[in-house]
């Protein structure tokens, strides 16, 4: 019993839920603050996505009449509790070690993709039309990004799994002891043969953020923010809480499973470091990708995504799987 | 995308280049073309400024007692193209470079620049009427140094017809005066 | 202060700013991208964003002298918007017709058909004087909350 009250709160209070949130939403203003110093702007305070939050939350709902209702009203919702779900299953190492000690790297995988499917699902009971051609866009670029994704997990596994095994071949899906291995041995990110699948985790970050140049599905200019075009007031803050939560497990993901290094005993300073080190990869891979390049269409954003990161994420694979 | 991150280290090197304006002060050139400005002493009235103008902003009629004229520019149809400027002959028009012209919907027909200009007696005949602004009277009588300016420019049409055909006829006395010689010789 | 008054003090720092093009020609439509995109005017020190969706809107900026082949698509845009939001007029096309006042294709002013909040005359007006509008939008705003400004 009080294992299922100590799941509950590892969800809603640390690290998913509310610490989630906290961070996250700091780390969207910061981003937004970051890109507009890179484009020699002042741009918002740090506090503007909590005022954007309290906006939406403030206008009126509209909901199309030829829209599929219940669909339409409970996209948000299921993109939120997933993202809320997947965001209590990140480790930070030194103060926890994630929800479950099995297999838990195959649950994030399965939980990342929600709340895009989430957003497919809003915007095909929108009956509108820029959401249809949103949802096969993010639909598109889903299958773009899952693939090189689910091969940088499984080098990690087999990395790990091998080591563990003295040298023989195997898997570990489990995130502890995947953190409590490269704390033995050293990063992953400093890893010659895991290099690459580095590289693809950085590249795999803007597309499954949607951020520039891979923001196609709700691109403002040419499909009116496709999915999300019908989306208004509450509803849409979901979305964005959503967004921010999904920010920071595929922030958090990416620091387990490449630099999870604690600096020493001590848990706030090593819940700090974790930070930083979300931070810092949040800066190289997201914001400065999004204040640099414009928009890619949707047909080159997939041949990229089928070419680069999924080459470099199998260079990864098979170098672990020969060595 | 290499060469826009040595821009983008630029660009946070130099800082933030955004105006404070509407917290603080900006930049506004001298030529700036804002509101229109209409100098009451030199606008005769002609309403040249009216035919030009291409958005139909200005307005000229007389006053009501018909003691003189009321000149009007609604500045919201104003498309500061300044062709009142260009064509205005007295100069009365200008364009101010005050671009504050943003205002609620309930000042939208308070937006105006508005001139009530009186006539004055004629010196000669007392009728009503516009003088001749002094530098207008300077330029067009720049090379006829027989006339009064300072008359002329504060008489009416009619009296400034029946001066000039006073003095063009003392010039044709010298002429008949040369005939009479003739015939006499 | 209660928990909504304090939500709709917040909300007004958070103008999201959409565009209609009432059938303009294009230069207040380029002034309003230079406010946006130019670090200059940065128009995003106000938390504004130019969103693409008018669903998202809270302050409508109108430019163009309404044409009768735009009108009702411009009525049905905004239409769409949700409540509370603020109308801007760009330029003195949307005011008052301006150059194109008299045409046979004009259905204008705009505040014809929609009621108008802010007037932002100029042909087009400086950037920083759209600036001007939008901040005075948000007092606006503050105003149909209920809340004085």
């Amino acid at each position: 019993m009080s294992d299922t009250l100590l799941a509950i709160l590892h969800m809603c209070v640390f690290p998913g839920g509310a610490f989630a949130l906290l961070v996250a939403m700091f780390f969207k203003g910061l981003d937004r603050r970051v890109e507009a110093r890179l484009q020699r702007r002042v741009g918002p305070p740090l506090t503007q996505p909590w005022i954007d939050i309290a906006k939406l939350l403030t206008k009126e709902t509209l909901i199309p009449k030829t829209a599929c209702r219940s669909a339409f009203l409970l996209a948000p919702v299921f993109g939120f509790t997933g993202m809320a779900a997947c965001a209590a299953f990140i480790p930070v190492p030194g103060v926890f070690d994630g929800l479950f000690n099995m297999g838990d790297l195959l649950v994030i995988f399965y939980l990342l993709p929600i709340p895009a499917m989430a957003i497919m699902l809003g915007g095909s009971a929108s009956s509108s039309p820029f959401g249809a051609v949103g949802f096969s866009r993010e639909m598109l670029m889903m299958l773009a990004y899952e693939t090189p994704l689910l091969m940088i997990l499984l080098a990690v596994a087999m990395l790990t799994g091998k080591a563990m095994n003295g040298g023989a071949w195997g898997a570990e899906f489990s995130l502890l002891n995947i953190v409590a291995l490269q704390q033995q041995v050293g990063s992953f990110g400093l890893n010659p043969l895991m290099i690459p699948a580095f590289l693809a985790y950085l590249i795999f970050l803007p597309g499954t953020m949607g951020v520039p140049p891979f923001d196609i599905p709700e691109a403002e200019t040419e499909i009116i923010e496709g999915p999300l075009l019908e989306y208004g007031g509450p509803l849409l803050a979901m979305f964005q809480i959503t967004s921010a939560l999904k920010t920071f497990v595929v922030l958090g993901l990416g620091v387990a499973l490449f630099f999870p290094g604690t600096i020493c005993d001590i848990w706030i300073i090593n819940l700090f470091w974790f930070l930083l080190k979300c931070l810092a990869l949040m800066l190289l891979s997201l914001t400065l990708v999004k204040s640099a390049m414009g928009r890619y269409r949707i047909d080159q954003a997939f041949r990229f995504y089928v070419i680069v990161p999924t080459a470099l994420a199998l260079c990864s694979l098979i170098l672990v799987w020969v060595m | 995308m290499a060469s826009f991150l040595k821009i983008l280290f630029r660009n946070v090197l130099q800082g933030p280049s955004t105006d404070p304006f509407p917290l603080g002060e900006t930049f506004t050139p001298d030529r700036q073309r804002g509101r229109v400005k209409i100098n009451p002493d030199l606008c005769m009235g002609c309403g040249m400024c009216k035919y030009s103008c291409a958005a139909g902003a200005i307005d000229l009629r007389p006053q009501q007692d018909g003691k003189g004229f009321i000149i009007t520019v609604w500045r919201n149809s104003c498309c500061l193209c300044a062709s009142c400027r260009h064509y205005c002959p007295t100069g009365a028009m200008t364009l101010t470079n005050d671009w504050h012209t943003t205002h609620a919907e309930e000042d939208k027909y308070n937006i105006v620049e508005q001139q009530k200009i009186d006539y004055v007696p004629c010196a000669q005949c007392g009728k009503l009427m516009r003088p001749l602004p002094r530098q207008l009277a300077e330029k067009l009588y720049a090379y006829n140094t027989e006339i009064d300016r300072e008359l002329t420019r504060t008489l009416c049409p009619e009296c400034r017809r029946m001066l000039d055909a006073r003095r063009n006829a003392g010039a044709l006395e010298t002429a008949s005066e040369q005939t009479q010689q003739q015939t006499g010789a | 202060m209660s928990l909504n008054t304090m939500l709709k003090k917040l909300s007004v720092c958070s103008p999201w700013l959409f565009r209609i093009n009432a059938g303009s020609c294009n230069g207040c439509d380029v002034e309003l991208a230079t406010t946006a995109c130019i670090p200059r005017y940065d128009v995003e020190r106000f938390g504004c964003r130019y969103c693409g969706s008018p669903r998202h809107a809270d302050v409508v900026l109108i430019t163009g002298p309404v044409t009768t082949r735009v009108r009702d698509r411009v009525l049905r845009v905004w239409e769409e918007i949700p409540e509370p939001k603020v109308t801007v007029a760009v330029g003195i096309c949307p005011i008052s017709g301006g150059v194109f006042r008299e045409g046979y294709s004009i259905e204008g002013p705009l505040d014809k058909w929609i009621p108008v909040d802010v007037n932002v005359p100029g042909c087009p007006p400086r950037p920083q004087a759209i600036l001007e509008g939008v901040v005075l939008a948000k007092s606006i705003w503050m105003k149909k909350l209920g809340l004085e400004g």
